[in-house]
């Protein structure tokens, strides 16, 4: 059960370490395109 | 709040939840080592998002050649980049499930080479891009490239693995044409597959503003 919780954990920080990179690229983008 | 930022919210919380699904709703799948039929749920979404990049990326290249507008070649390049990416992914899970079921990483299984071939195939999509220098010359061929490698993309990834006999599980779709997947694991892998769908179309999006940004700084430029 812990080795599931591991993994799951790892899985969740990676996922959300992804969509934390990907929305602050598309603020950039945002501002890029508005400037 | 605009949709396209709610949308994002909501595929955060989507894949949250199907990462939580799938390490605690379903069980372990028999005739699998320990936990090793979890890897579904990263592994086919995976490669689903490869095929659908590479057909995006194919039909992007047809625009270009018919009108001739250098977004269209940013649009089949960022999603070819995408679909080599995913592809990479795909083989990745799938090594690590071969590990853990037959001890080894590498079995050249029929679809793990019919995969690798597919790796090189749009590798040298990108040799191919970084070969030429004149934008357009690049573009037209590329385009020609990215049309004629995807028609081996329906042979490599769904008629070769199933002519040969291969260690891979059967998969969804079945030469028995019907779904024998347990009605907890179709639930997680149909909601996995919408939340990589999701996910390929914000990078696809995101990279392709990118790009075309990079396009009109270069030809401000010039």
């Amino acid at each position: 059960m812990s080795d599931l919780l591991g993994l799951a954990l790892v899985t969740l920080i990676i996922w959300v370490g992804l969509f934390a990179y990907v929305y602050r690229v598309d603020r950039k983008v945002r501002r890029l395109e508005e400037s | 709040m605009k949709i396209g930022d709610i949308l994002k919210w909501i595929l955060l919380v989507w894949m949250v939840a199907v990462i939580v699904a799938s390490f605690f709703y379903v069980h372990p799948a028999e005739g699998f080592i320990g936990e090793s039929s979890r890897i579904v749920f990263f592994h086919v979404p995976t490669a689903w998002v490869s095929v659908l990049a590479f057909l995006i990326s194919c039909i992007t290249s047809v625009m270009y050649l018919r009108r001739r507008d250098p977004i269209d070649d940013v649009r089949a390049s960022v999603s070819a980049g995408l679909g080599l990416l995913f592809c990479f992914l795909a083989t990745v899970t799938g090594a690590v499930f071969a590990r853990i079921m037959w001890n080894a990483y590498w079995n050249w299984d029929p679809r793990q080479t019919s995969i690798t071939i597919l790796l090189l195939i749009y590798a040298a999509y990108f040799a191919l891009r970084g070969a030429i220098a004149d934008p357009e010359r690049r573009a037209t061929l590329s385009a020609v490239y990215a049309i004629l490698a995807f028609v081996t993309v329906p042979f490599l990834v769904f008629v070769v693995p199933r002519i040969y006999w291969s260690l891979h599980p059967d998969t969804i779709i079945n030469t028995r044409g019907a779904n024998e997947f347990d009605s907890r694991y179709t639930q997680v892998l149909m909601a996995s597959l919408a939340g990589f769908t999701g996910l390929f179309v914000w990078l696809y999006t995101v990279g392709s503003r990118v790009e075309a940004i990079r396009l009109r700084r270069r030809q401000e430029v010039l």
